[in-house]
């Protein structure tokens, strides 16, 4: 029997997915024909998926340069009939939110679906970010999924929905359905292919004011049309209890931890469920039914309240007076779960959780303190570790000169970089957003006094890192801007991008050098570095912050883990390094407190390095003041 | 009727948590059950805490267990098994690798480990029982410390509490791994699946 997978054109049959792949399956059925990405948790997984199938299945597949690049790939394909999407995660969509507020107005020819992985609690983002205001500023209309399969046949249904309406769609994820793991019934795969035709229409096409204000109210037509269809969408479901005089209005995955709290408090018969897919616009007769149906209502929804404050402005608008709670019961802040789902419905209908929360509550407060932190840390042999540690270096020797109690400052970035934030290297002072290191550099280098020393990834820097770099050579700010350059995005999963030479789907293309770029963008002083080479280095990069001008340092060493990988492909083995107890003095520690790499550990007083972690990188080595530590011969 | 059954497996990046996940997911698709579950992670996957919610039962639909409500918790590191305590009841089953993994801030000195004692007091006393086994032992008797987490999914279907049969959860191992690294993982399911048997008796 053949396997199963997610290609699989085997209707009806159950595949065990994540919820990523899921979303990429429901784009598949629904006969995707152009998808791009930039890789951002929780949504990296759904292009990985596609890429996966690009060529057996025909569909175009990229990682663009960054989201608004994406989603104008996508919106191009749309234009041209062909059905397209693009993802990424909700900080993704403020890059993109430039040409999202004007295809609002474009609408859509070829289905066009913009996935937005939000994620609540910040697992890996740097804020917790409601893009469902977002999506209703552009008068785009959202669909929320509850559950993995939903995922998957809500992504199928938004293109068929956004060419029946020719209107651009948003499918709205969260990290509890993007990294969600579940069975799902799989769909048919539709297997048209469209050609792409492009018809010139400056009416339609060419976003000048008059056409603006021609366009706008067509578009809020064509919102109209989507806002009476919601009612009857099977994501939108009102179940009225008899005896209910509690309400429960619950939006996307909120919705199964509705369904066990009701359950499990036994409180079915006494609270009317009104489940929302659709939370832009809601289905405003069935929120209606409801509001009329019961004394009071509790909106149950992951971050914002969205949803709730669109309940009570329906609640005015019918003059209906009834209680509508939401944030005030279920909190505003990380990820909702059943218990604290349970805990405001107990509220409300006087029952009982059949378990003490508060008792576990405690218990965790209680367990807390005996438990030993264990943040993410940089991998044995990761670059940045070296790359950051020579920066410090260099960089307190010039502050010196600048005075006394000057200290160098670090504008940092998003990557697996911002770990050096934690001890003890200390080597980041801002994480913002993308590219945002070299913009808050460019302000600095105009207000204080002090070395100036902006980081980020090689990915990162064509993602958003250019226009700050080519700003600081125009307006002459005094700073370095160093490129960590391991050749991946590594911290997303090791995608690739202009640096690499590879595409998504693994052909090769032009190999773009950061070096080149930043020449060519007129910056005076670029030097390529290995960070490995420690002394080197640093010395290299005191010259860059003392250069007068913008400096360039590209700091390039493979990511440890792809290097690994490789290694273990070529079958080449990985010499440890390892300490000499001898010659180490057992006071210093300057290993451990320098570069904390996870390998390095001190047993019974004695420092020692763990042989199955080490990747033989020999940066603790370099720094060691007793040579103690050496490499491991046979 | 599939009752509910909630399942917990927590430990370190690096150790295989998801990957016990994967394969308990896909064994239980095969025996038609309902299955609801999420990957619990931080940024860096690397070194940092893992967890892997797994749910099994026709009337489960979030794909999170509510805090006192998971039946078994497989621990792949004991501090890492203290930091879930709160999803466990009087009546959870623990099965844990007494292997420990120091996370670095602690030889900087910015935490303590607790002696296992501790650990296993307070998980002791937050559930009905544990099983204790050197998961990592085993793993290096099967031939590769690398099966540890194969050696702790063999204990967990030594407690016979799972309504997936032994033969599917193999199936899906073999299936998994690359042929020659199947006799291995098998020879790691089968210690972990006696040990937990032996802990039993």
């Amino acid at each position: 029997m053949k396997q199963l997978t997610i290609s699989s054109d085997a209707p009806g049959e159950r595949l065990f997915v994540l919820g990523n792949e899921a979303i990429a399956r429901g784009a598949i059925e629904a006969g995707v024909q152009v998808a791009a990405a930039y890789p951002g948790t929780p949504s990296s997984e759904i292009l990985e998926t596609l890429a996966g199938v690009a060529k057996e299945l025909d569909i175009y597949v990229e990682w663009s340069t960054n989201e608004k690049v994406a989603f104008e790939v996508a919106l191009a394909a749309s234009i041209c009939g062909v059905r397209a999407m693009a993802c990424m995660k909700h900080v993704g969509v403020n890059v993109a939110h430039d040409p999202l507020m004007t295809a609002s107005y474009i609408g859509a020819k070829g289905g066009l679906v913009l996935l937005s992985a939000d994620d609540p609690w910040a697992w890996s983002s740097q804020n917790e970010q409601d893009t469902r205001y977002i999506a209703e500023q552009g008068y785009i209309p959202i669909l929320e999924p509850s559950s993995v399969q939903e995922a998957k046949d809500m992504m199928a249904d938004a293109f068929k929905l956004s060419e029946e309406f020719r209107h651009l769609f948003m499918v709205r994820s969260v990290t509890r359905v993007g990294h969600a793991r579940s069975d799902i019934v799989l769909g048919e795969i539709s297997r048209e292919r469209r050609k792409g035709s492009f018809e010139k229409d400056p009416s339609w096409l060419v976003y000048t004011p008059a056409v603006a204000r021609r366009n706008k109210p067509l578009m809020i037509e064509r919102f109209e049309e989507i806002k009476k269809r919601v009612n009857i969408l099977p994501y939108n479901q009102l179940r009225l209890a008899d005896r209910a005089r509690l309400g429960v209005i619950a939006c996307g995955l909120s919705y199964s931890y509705a369904l066990e709290a009701v359950k499990w408090l036994g409180v079915e018969d006494r609270v009317s469920i009104l489940k929302i897919g659709t939370p832009h616009p809601l289905p405003e007769e069935l929120v209606t039914r409801l509001l009329k149906s019961v004394g009071e209502i509790l909106v149950v929804e992951e971050l914002d309240p969205f949803v709730e404050l669109h309940v009570k402005a329906i609640a005015q608008e019918e003059g209906i007076l009834v209680k509508i709670h939401g944030k005030d019961l279920v909190p505003v802040v990380g990820e909702l779960s059943t218990a604290k789902v349970t805990e405001a419905i107990a509220r409300l209908t006087d029952s009982k959780p059949p378990v003490d929360f508060a008792e576990l509550d405690k218990l965790e407060q209680e367990t807390a303190p005996l438990l030993p932190w264990r943040p993410p840390a940089l991998c044995p042999g990761c670059s940045h570790r070296a790359s950051l540690y020579a920066i410090k270096t260099a960089s307190k020797k010039v502050a010196r000169d600048y005075g006394k109690d000057v200290e160098p400052i670090y504008p940092g970035d998003i990557g697996c970089y911002c770990l050096g934030v934690n001890p003890p290297l200390e080597a980041v002072d801002t994480t913002v957003c993308m590219g945002g290191s070299f913009g808050i550099a460019n302000g600095l280098a105009h207000v204080v006094e002090a070395p100036i020393i902006a980081h980020l990834g090689d990915s990162t820097f064509f993602h958003a890192g250019i226009p700050p770099l080519i700003n600081a050579v125009y307006n002459k700010a005094n700073i370095t801007m160093v490129i960590l350059d391991n050749s991946a995005t590594a911290m997303t999963g090791f995608q690739p991008h202009p640096g690499t030479g590879y595409t998504a789907i693994g052909d090769e293309t032009i190999l773009l050098k950061i070096e080149d770029i930043a020449r060519a963008c007129g910056v005076k002083f670029v030097e390529v570095i290995d960070p490995f080479d420690l002394k080197k280095a640093t010395d290299t990069i005191e010259k860059a912050i003392r250069f007068d001008g913008p400096a360039v340092i590209v700091s390039r060493r493979l990511c440890t883990v792809i290097e690994q990988r490789e290694k273990r492909k070529r079958k080449e083995k990985v010499i440890p390094y390892l300490v000499d107890q001898d010659k180490c003095n057992i006071k210093c520690d300057a290993c451990i407190e320098l570069l904390g790499c996870p390998a390095i550990t001190k047993q019974d007083g004695k420092t020692i390095i763990d042989s199955s972690l080490c990747t033989g990188c020999g940066i603790c080595a370099q720094i060691c003041p007793y040579k103690a530590i050496i490499e491991e011969r046979e | 009727m599939i009752k509910e059954f909630n399942m917990l497996i927590t430990g370190v990046g690096g150790q295989g948590v998801i990957l016990m996940s994967e394969l308990l997911g896909k064994s239980a698709v095969k025996e038609g059950l309902k299955i609801r579950g999420s990957e619990i992670l931080g940024m860096a996957v690397r070194g940092g805490s893992v967890t892997s919610v797994i749910r099994i039962g026709d009337e489960v639909y979030g794909p999170l267990i509510p805090m006192g409500k998971c039946d078994t918790l497989i621990g792949m590191e004991p501090s890492e098994a203290l930091r879930n305590i709160a999803f466990l009841s009087k009546s959870s089953l623990v099965i844990l690798n007494t292997a420990i993994i120091v996370p670095f801030t602690v030889s900087l000195g910015q935490s303590q480990y607790p002696r296992l004692e501790v650990i296993l007091d307070k998980l002791n006393s937050a559930s009905s029982q544990i099983i204790k086994l050197d998961a990592n032992h085993l793993a290096r008797e099967a031939g590769s410390l690398l099966t540890a987490n194969i050696v702790m999914l063999g204990a967990l279907f030594g407690t016979e509490l799972l309504p997936i049969k032994m033969a599917t959860i193999k199936e899906t191992i073999q299936a998994r791994f690359p042929a020659k690294a199947v006799p291995v993982n098998f020879k790691a399911f089968d210690l972990g699946y006696q040990a937990c048997r032996q802990a039993l008796k």
